[in-house]
């Protein structure tokens, strides 16, 4: 059975582990990308989507990137496309 | 290395344990808190090495990489690269590093030791790498880095004295180490930092982590902002139930001494400042010690245990609404201790308007200094009853209720200030959440401990010295028998003309004479009535008895009471928060901006509150 994904990390499942296929940089200011490279999320990086949101909105969104849980805004997960972790 | 004391920097990831490193180095007591970006500027303390030549250590805000996102981590920059006016730059370093998150912390310190200072890496948090299951080589990982490693646990205090032999023979056998370029891009320093966390761990278990299950349940959409609201709820209920037989205990102790005072000396100027300024005015606000107290011990909770991130993500959604982000909602948390270290950790906020916009609400939050008054009113209008059979406090859910109040009023005016004098890019919140720790007792109590004395000191300077003043002013010129000896002094005077301003919002010459000299300090509102009515009490042994709180509720209306509370919310009645505002926004145009909204919005939040409650009958 193949699990079907939604193409880009604001959309893809919670509690499934995705691969970073590409990141939009153009999409986000220059600090919040180096912020995300920081954080270790990177084309070819592999991630869990954890936790997204409250009853107030979809943001932000929680996930773990390696050994580190991190929390970013949907804005920035919707320029992240991902694709199914091996 | 002769002559000068060396001075050692603490680098690395934010929450790595630098600050715990440097208090278990120096005896100093810096804040730490389980939460990235608690500390916010550079602090020195003094150490020595084992044979006793002295060191000067340098505690740093943590940052991710050389390119600062935030105020706090320019900080760590440029002290590092000795950029900062005035100061030298740091004779070594000591890169901090979580042990059980490697692949992340390695990438800074690669930055790190390009740069070719005498550099020792401490590997900190060995025991939570342990109970997640990874096994480190220490000495693997300095054959990778080219520098001594230490293990360490700094909350335990381990590794300590081996770290600063390593730091001493990292600065006598240095050599300038110029060629251990930082791999050039972000790609290949995470790949760099991969392979040397790769090399260096032994042994990977995977455990099964409760924390998840605890985030499962706390971040949850619905049931984590209902776990949200209980916590705040049950600290709000605790101030005033558990709290009240320390705080009685303490006014009886009060009681006392004022009785004894009275009955052990002669009638004069002296006794008259004790009884009256000191122990009556003073005394009044000692007695919030216990539930100030329990209000921090629940704030150090939330801090040590993780669980402040947590909150932030659960209040990002609302506070985006607003303008604001999640991280914002840290300070303002915090500001329920107290503002001024709210607004000084509104410096980790990235962008520059929504940082202003959060300095100037952080006043909005309901801060300790708030309790007395609160307290006093309350107790004084509000019976101590149960809502309908439950056990929930009448009282207690008034508090949170104004609690609620301060918050909902500072929401509502980041809306405006974000739409108006503060607009900008709407804010962006990214941040790391620390793993959960049980917190350590050890660090609570000392730090309740800290909090109880800068309690008691500012009750001994400003508020003791504001009352004192406040003392004479009522007590001269003697009044002629058959007149209040309040209403005819010189401050009596004066509260009668600003009675005149405030009287439409349904404020007595009791508040009138209270709100000036609590411009110093919000306690001193309560301090103030204390020793108004002690004046006017005199020697009737009985009035004196008669607690604050009866000779209030025996004076004022309902709707004067509610109304001074809707005042207090709003009031920005602090000057240590105007200062720090001042210096925070490097100038006079926000403070002032600060104070003028806020007791516009305070007037207006009184004399709607008067209104309202005059008209159900409640004049
Ligand atoms: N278990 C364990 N906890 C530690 C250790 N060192 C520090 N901590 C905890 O880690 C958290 C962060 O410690 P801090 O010393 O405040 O970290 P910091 O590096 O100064 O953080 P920032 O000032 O935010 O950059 C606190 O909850 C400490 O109690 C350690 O060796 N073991
Ligand atoms: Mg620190």
């Amino acid at each position: 059975m193949t699990v079907l994904l939604e193409n880009v990390l604001d959309r893809a499942p919670l509690g499934v582990m995705v691969r970073i296929a590409r990141i939009d940089w153009d999409a986000m200011s220059e600090d919040e990308g180096r912020r995300l490279r920081e954080f270790g999320l990177m084309e070819g990086c592999e991630v869990t989507p954890l936790h997204r949101g409250s009853i107030f909105s979809r943001d932000p969104l929680a996930l773990t990137v390696g050994r580190m849980k991190v929390i970013i805004r949907a804005r920035q997960a919707a320029a992240i496309t991902v694709e199914p972790a091996a | 290395m002769t002559g000068a004391i060396p001075s050692i920097a603490l680098v690395g990831n934010p929450n790595a344990g630098k600050s715990s490193l440097f208090n278990a180095l120096t005896g100093a007591r810096q804040k730490i808190a389980n939460y990235p970006g608690v500390t916010v500027e550079r602090k020195t303390g003094h150490a020595s090495f084992a044979d006793g030549r002295p060191i000067s250590l340098i505690d740093l805000p943590g940052t991710y990489s050389m390119t600062p996102a935030s105020l706090d981590e320019a900080v760590t920059r440029d002290v590092v690269l000795g950029k900062l006016d005035g100061e030298k730059r740091p004779d070594a370093l000591i890169v901090v590093l979580d042990a059980a998150n490697l692949d992340n912390h390695l990438c800074f310190a690669l930055e790190l030791l390009a740069l070719g200072l005498p550099t020792v890496v401490a590997l900190n948090m060995l025991d939570l790498a342990a109970r997640d299951g990874l096994t480190l080589d220490a000495e693997r990982l300095s054959k990778e880095l080219g520098v001594p490693v230490v293990p360490t646990v700094a909350v335990r205090k381990r590794g300590l004295s081996e770290l600063l032999v390593a730091v001493d023979g990292a600065i006598e056998s240095h050599q300038p180490r110029a060629t251990v370029a930082a791999p050039a891009n972000d790609a290949s320093l995470r790949q760099r930092a991969h392979a040397i966390a790769n090399a260096a761990t032994v042994d990977e278990t995977p455990v099964r982590r409760w924390t998840q299950r605890v985030d499962n349940v706390v971040l949850h959409p619905v049931g984590g902002l209902i776990i949200l609201v209980a916590l705040m709820f049950v600290m709000f209920q605790a101030v005033f139930s558990w709290a009240t037989p320390f705080a009685d205990a303490l006014e009886g102790a009060i009681g006392v001494i004022q009785t004894w005072v009275v009955g052990t000396f002669p009638d004069n100027f002296l006794r008259g400042l004790v009884v009256e300024g000191l122990l009556a005015g003073v005394g009044a606000v000692v007695v919030f010690l216990p539930p100030i107290l329990f209000l921090f011990f629940f704030i150090l909770l939330l801090e040590a245990s993780g669980y402040m991130t947590r909150a932030a993500f659960l209040m990002d959604g609302l506070m985006g609404k607003v303008g604001l982000s999640g991280r914002g909602f840290i300070p303002l948390l915090s500001s329920f201790a107290c503002a001024v270290p709210g607004i000084m950790a509104t410096r980790s906020i990235p962008d520059e308007k929504d940082r202003l916009t959060t300095i100037l609400i952080a006043p909005l939050m309901t801060c300790s200094a708030r309790l007395p008054v609160y307290t006093l009113i309350i107790g004084a209008f509000i019976p101590a009853t149960n809502v309908g059979g439950s056990p929930v406090g009448l009282q207690g859910l008034v508090l949170f209720g104004l609690f609620i109040s301060g918050i909902v009023g500072a929401l509502l005016v980041a809306l405006v200030l974000r739409r108006s004098v503060t607009k900008g890019n709407a804010a962006g919140f990214m941040m790391e959440m620390p793993r959960y720790q049980w917190p350590r007792w050890n660090d609570i109590v000392i730090a309740l401990w800290q909090r109880a004395w800068i309690f008691l000191r500012r009750a001994g300077t400003i508020i003791a010295a504001t009352t004192v003043i406040l003392w004479l002013l009522l007590t001269f010129p003697q009044a002629p028998a058959g007149q209040s000896q309040v209403e005819y002094s010189v401050g009596g005077r004066i509260a009668s003309g600003l009675e005149v301003v405030v009287a439409p919002i349904g404020f007595n010459h009791d508040i009138a004479l209270a709100l000036i000299p609590a411009m110093a300090a919000r306690e001193v509102a309560v301090s103030a009535m204390a020793t108004a009515n002690a004046i006017d009490a005199g020697d009737d042994e009985d009035a004196m008895a008669e607690a604050l709180g009866d000779r209030i509720a025996g004076r004022w209306s309902i709707a004067t009471a509610l109304a001074f509370l809707a005042w207090f919310v709003f009031a920005p009645q602090c000057i240590s928060t105007i200062a720090i505002t001042r210096r925070e926004t490097n100038g006079w145009k926000w403070p002032l901006f600060m104070v003028g909204y806020l007791f516009a919005l305070a007037y207006a939040a009184a004399g709607i509150t008067y209104w309202t409650a005059v008209a159900f009958g409640l004049g």
